[in-house]
């Protein structure tokens, strides 16, 4: 199907350049990465740029960078690489499983971790990650740069906290310093390429700290403080991962809509959890 | 059995190398040059409403776009078996996604851009969208003037009512039969529609040349059909039969969707508007959900007499088909399963009611199965369920009950020679009948279902097929017929049957996919017909162009012809052993005598086939008298399933399927239907799951939201069995076996969830969501009995 | 209109492009290369897969401006010098029935196999679950990659 309309395609060499054009109130800008998105977007009609500005000349951003307390990945980086980096699979687990569950290898090849985050759909595989590893997002724009926390990010469905004149250079992810293990879990309708209905993720420390994740299960991605608190130093018993599991009840709102219904994505979430918990304190233990 | 060469060997796909080279082109492939236009279609956004006006102004005005035609240029119907279709909806629309108008432009770009464009000004009319909703007294009528339409004799549309084809079984004496059971069983079941999803879309090019001759490339199952509806449709120009050429190229799967006519007949009708150049018309995945046809959703209302030996005296089958917005193939589909529903069993006693009806849904027609799928999930699914509660084993009642050669069918004729007991035997044998299983899962369980099927192939009593057959100067071959493959094997197998007869290998045979100028007639590549009809066409090709190079060498060399005989590209004489001519030295340019002279010429040969003991005539009462079905191919199937009982997600671990093809011609080529076939069947219980909102709008046209299965989702294991009883009228015995394999799915994975959870799912799909849901329910229920 | 240049099959390509043209069509309708198919235009099917520059992508999501510089390989030029040992595999193995998946199947397998010759049945199955096939069930063509590895 062709695209409808014609705009304008820079491919700029620079930053500078690259933030310059992005700096015109009076034109509808699209960025292109890797375009997966982007590409259908057009097709329907759904966007109408005036201008799309190519990034990939922004080797810069093309970079999974270890600082010990945090690892910063950048805007180029795609979900292959990420899959293919020994520096994901050993310090961000939960990214590495969930980097598996996107797509398909041919998709996966040219899709990006932060075309994920800037299109905030409510299933996007990537906020499990960014939630359990307190994320935050960089954007630059003439005016300087920010570091947007993750609760900030997600406004609302398919809404982030990014401004028409920023661009997104990367994420930066926070790496615990304790010991600790992790766990991404996507309701598939089957197993092959599927949107998650609803998705869990779960980081556990040794210090019997956890941090929940969940995702599609309300407009935003979002972290469950409550159950987080209720599992905090304890040991995690039958009994008290069932109580835990009653909780969800009270924490997510599921929807229904044409991939699932609210109460199978309930009962998902709620097996999920249970799951995904079990799964991480395994690989916990198995890390001692 | 006789010892054959060719036949019953697995041969390498003639067009293999063709297909994993990139070099196969399929009809988006072909190259029509610089003057290539594109048409864009502009689809109704009501699923029934009157149609006020078109403005096709603005459209017109876009740079590159050439013309627009709407339903007032082509105000005339078509159909295969019934006419109630126009090419483009004339006053009123009756399905979301309708086509109300067509662009022709230079570009896609201008002919999408000009399709935006169009305004149509709609008067929506009350939506009838559920098929019970449909034949209620005070249903909005989708065809008023129904009585008019014109269709194939064995059809009884009920005048001002959506019902467009009744067909009816009577056999046997129903009130004794039930009064004389020992049980009597009710139970209704529901499968919704589906979707063929051919992962080559629907493509048509068409160019009406400045002589008045319409070409017209097609991905099509149906190549003369579609020639034959093109020229009935265009007549009124004066159009002939051979005006009309339909050329073929490699298809990219069909299942049913590209059988009779669908989109292709926009572009052969635009180009008539637009004459002098090739229009291309393609449709994208959207529209190949909505606007081809989709598999009939039906509800089945089933009751069955039984003694308590599990013998059934009586079936009453009622079928309530949601046939959608035109039904001029879907109605056979009805029909088809109205002669049929019956299953594959012994039953004296039958009343079936098959009701094609009308509802402001996409169209429906052929898919894969014809119907059988859809009925047998409710038959097939009761049978078990009656043996539960008779305690009987369910295999043991079918044993008991399973059609035998000779027993009468529902229409009054005798089933033919075949293999289904065989088939019970095999299967039970492979799944492991007797054992129970158990998953080492916590959270897991294992169940097995059973299920037995059939199909006849659905035709007109008359459909027929044609072959010609040429040999080149070095005794290769080309075989021009004109059936498609459409990824089945056909041509294969056709150049086997050839090379049997002739001795010569397959790899020396070329068979292609067909141009209705060149190939001779063909009915449709559907029905599962293909290897038994065409192979016969193909055979008598083949023992006529043997019989004339007998003939001659007889004739030339002064050998009695009963000595003569073919092998390896050689005459051969068996009371002579050193006689030996070779094909190539004579078989284009004739024998040379001894006077010097020729006798003989190039060796062309033409074989045709029709059957000659069918009949739709019969009592539209009682359904008895015809004899409308050529035969059955049955077979028998289990699976083995594990089930996540908190998920719902369900694994098949190992899935059984055997089917009696009569001779079976390329056992690699018919495991691979049985294989895809089966998976196509599993994904229509697990996966497919279309969705329409309450206005008739499909909400998933789409391979993001109607998943058919990957890689990742196919069973652990499938065993297919290759059962073979001759089918006496088959080419060296063999039947058809295409559709066959994704039949059982259905209701084998139904009895295997409540062998596995004393649950019993009535609907379609089984999803995963499905059966968590059902579980978690049950969990409640039982708790509240507690 | 934008001059791009590539290398298309081991030959250096230059054409003219709109940004908003895509590589699919731009592949099958400029250069008259028409083994990446159009099976879905949604990223769902793999159809239209083509490798560039040594990765397997889906040419229906890609902007044909975007590969400016870039290497293609389609199955056409896989099979410039004879079928490669998958592609004969696949074809003594009956593998496919209609053979529009071939070409996207044939060349996510290309790339897998080039990385790891010797892949598990879990991972070609997972290597081609995003190649949609509607005809074979999978397994013929899951026993001729397999049969590779032996
Ligand atoms: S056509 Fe590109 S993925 Fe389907
Ligand atoms: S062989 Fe037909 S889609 Fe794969």
């Amino acid at each position: 199907m062709p695209i409808a309309h014609d705009f304008d395609y820079i491919k700029p060499a620079t930053m500078e350049q690259t933030i310059e054009l992005l700096n015109q109130e009076n034109k509808r800008i699209s960025i292109l990465a890797g375009g997966t998105d982007l590409c259908n977007m057009l097709k329907n009609g759904f966007r109408v740029p005036d201008l799309m500005i190519d990034i990939k000349a922004l080797h810069e951003l093309n970079v999974i960078k270890d600082n010990n307390t945090d690892i910063f990945i950048g805007a180029l980086v795609t979900f292959s690489e990420l899959i293919n980096s020994d520096i994901v699979k050993e310090k961000l687990y939960i990214l590495w499983e969930a980097a598996h569950k996107v797509a398909s290898q041919g998709v996966r090849n040219r899709a990006t971790m932060i075309g994920n985050i800037c299109s905030a759909v409510a299933c996007m595989d990537s906020a499990a990650t960014l939630l359990v590893h307190n994320a935050s997002v960089h954007v630059k724009s003439v005016n300087g740069e920010r570091k947007i926390p993750v609760n900030e990010w997600f406004v609302d469905n398919k809404k982030t906290a990014c401004l028409n004149n920023e661009l997104v250079t990367g994420v930066t992810l926070e790496i615990p310093q304790k010991k600790y293990a992790s766990a991404y879990e996507k309701q598939m309708r089957y197993a092959g390429e599927d949107l998650s209905q609803s998705n869990v993720g779960i980081l556990v420390q040794e210090d019997k700290t956890y941090r929940i994740a969940f995702g599609a299960v309300g407009p935003t991605p979002k972290r469950s403080l409550k159950i987080e608190h209720f599992l905090q130093g304890k040991e995690l018993t039958d009994s008290i991962i069932a109580e835990a599991r009653q909780m969800i009840e009270t924490v997510i709102a599921p929807i229904t809509d044409v991939r699932s219904s609210k109460e199978y994505r309930m009962q998902m979430t709620k097996v999920m959890f249970e799951r995904g918990l079990r799964t991480a304190i395994e690989r916990l233990n198995n890390l001692i | 059995m006789e010892n054959y060469k060719y036949i019953g060997q697995s041969v390498q796909k003639i067009d293999g190398k063709e297909k994993v080279t990139g070099a196969a082109l399929y009809t988006d492939d072909l190259e029509f040059g610089p003057d290539l236009l594109y048409a864009e279609i502009v689809e109704s956004t009501h699923a029934h409403a009157f149609i006020k006006n078109i403005d096709t102004s603005r459209a017109e005005e876009i740079p590159d776009v050439l013309a627009v035609v709407t339903g007032k240029d082509f105000p005339f119907k078509f159909g295969l078996y019934m006419k109630d279709r126009f090419i483009f909806a004339q006053d009123r629309v009756r399905f979301y996604g309708e086509q109300v108008a067509a662009v022709i432009a230079r570009t896609p770009k201008a002919a999408k851009l000009g399709a935006k464009n169009i305004r149509v000004n709609y008067q929506p009319i009350d939506a009838v969208i559920k098929q019970l909703d449909s034949i209620k007294e005070d249903a909005e009528l989708l065809h008023p003037d129904l009585e008019n339409y014109v269709h194939v004799p064995w059809f009884f549309p009920k005048d001002k009512t959506n019902i467009a084809h009744h067909r009816k079984i009577r056999k046997g004496d129903m009130d004794k039969a039930f009064s004389e059971a020992d049980h009597i069983f009710e139970e209704q079941y529901e499968v919704p529609r589906y979707s063929h999803c051919a992962i080559e879309p629907h493509a048509a090019v068409a160019k009406f040349d400045l002589s008045g001759r319409l070409t017209v490339w097609a991905s099509s199952q149906s190549p003369h059909t579609q020639r034959h509806i093109f020229a009935e449709a265009l007549s009124f120009m004066g159009i002939r039969h051979n005006d009309v050429r339909v050329i073929a190229p490699h298809v990219g799967g069909g299942f049913g969707s590209k059988a009779g006519v669908t989109m292709e007949i926009i572009a052969a009708a635009i180009a008539t508007k637009y004459p002098g150049h090739p229009i291309k018309i393609i449709w994208n995945r959207e529209r190949e959900f909505f606007n081809t046809y989709q598999r009939p959703g039906v509800i089945t209302k089933l009751k069955m007499g039984v003694k308590n030996d599990g013998t059934i005296t009586a079936l009453k089958h009622e079928l309530f088909w949601d046939a959608g917005a035109y039904v001029e193939y879907a109605a056979n589909v009805v029909n088809a399963v109205g002669l049929s529903a019956m299953g594959p069993y012994k039953v004296d006693n039958v009343q079936i009611d098959s009701y094609c009806i009308y509802t402001n849904l996409p169209p429906t027609g052929p898919y894969r199965g014809f119907g059988y799928s859809e009925f047998l999930f409710g038959l097939e699914s009761l049978i078990t369920q009656v043996a539960h509660k008779l305690n009987i084993d369910p295999v043991k009642i079918r044993r008991i009950n399973a059609i035998k050669e000779g027993d009468t069918l529902a229409y009054g004729a005798h089933m033919n020679p075949n293999g289904l007991h065989q088939c019970i035997d095999k299967v039970a044998k492979e799944i492991e009948w007797d054992k129970k299983e158990s998953s080492p899962h916590k959270n897991k369980v294992i169940g097995k279902g059973f299920s037995l099927f059939w199909k006849a192939p659905a035709m007109p009593p008359n459909a027929s097929s044609a072959c010609f057959l040429k040999f080149n100067e070095d005794a290769s071959i080309n075989i021009l017929v004109s059936g498609m493959d459409i990824g089945q094997g056909y041509l294969t197998v056709m150049a086997q049957i050839a090379g049997e007869i002739l001795s010569i290998n397959p790899n020396k045979i070329r068979v292609e996919n067909p141009d209705t100028d060149r190939n001779p007639y063909e009915w449709q590549t559907v029905a599962s017909h293909i290897t038994w009809s065409c192979g016969n066409a193909v055979k008598n090709a083949a023992l006529n162009a043997k019989n004339q190079i007998l003939e001659l060498v007889a004739r030339c060399k002064y050998l009695p012809i009963d000595t003569l005989f073919l092998e390896d590209e050689k005459v051969k004489c068996t009371t002579k052993a050193n006689f030996e001519l070779d094909l190539k030295d004579f078989i284009i340019t004739g024998l040379q005598m001894e006077d010097g002279t020729f006798k003989g010429g190039p060796i062309i040969a033409s074989g045709t086939f029709m059957p000659q003991f069918t009949s739709t005539k019969a009592n539209p009462e009682t359904g008895q008298g015809g004899h409308p079905n050529v035969h059955y191919t049955v077979g028998a199937a289990a699976l083995k399933l594990e089930i996540d009982t908190e998920t719902g997600k369900m694994k098949i671990l190992k899935a059984v399927e055997a089917i009696d093809g009569g001779k079976i011609l390329n056992p690699s080529l018919a495991k691979g239907q049985i294989i895809g076939g089966l998976l196509q069947g599993i994904s229509t219980v697990l996966y497919e799951d279309m969705r329409f909102d309450h206005r008739g709008k499909m909400l998933n046209p789409n391979f993001t939201d109607y998943k058919i299965p990957t890689a990742l989702d196919i069973p652990d294991e499938i065993v297919p069995i290759l059962v073979e009883v001759a089918q006496p009228d088959g080419p060296f015995g063999a039947r058809g076996i295409g559709e066959h394999p994704m039949i059982p799915a259905a209701p084998m994975i139904a009895n295997a969830i409540e062998d596995a959870l004393g649950i019993r799912i009535k609907s379609m799909p089984i999803t995963a969501e499905k059966l968590c849901l059902a579980i978690l329910n049950s969990s409640k229920t039982n708790i509240n009995n507690k | 209109m934008k001059k791009i240049n590539f290398i298309l099959n081991g030959e250096k390509r230059q054409i003219y492009v709109e940004a908003s043209d895509i590589l699919l069509e731009v592949l099958r309708q400029k250069m008259g290369l028409t083994s990446p198919k159009c099976g879905c235009d949604n990223g769902d099917c793999g159809a239209c897969t083509i490798i560039l520059n040594g990765k397997s992508v889906r040419s229906c999501l890609i902007f044909a401006i975007e590969i400016d510089g870039m290497e293609i390989l389609t199955v056409e030029g896989l099979s410039k010098n004879g079928m490669t040992p998958l592609q004969e595999s696949l074809l003594t193995h009956n593998s496919f029935q209609c053979g529009y998946c071939a070409p996207g199947m044939i060349l996510s397998a290309t790339e897998l196999l080039k990385v790891n010759p010797k892949p598990s049945v879990e991972e070609i199955k997972e290597c081609i679950a995003g190649n949609l096939c509607r005809c074979t069930g999978y397994q013929p063509i899951i026993d001729a990659i397999t049969d590779l590895t032996k």
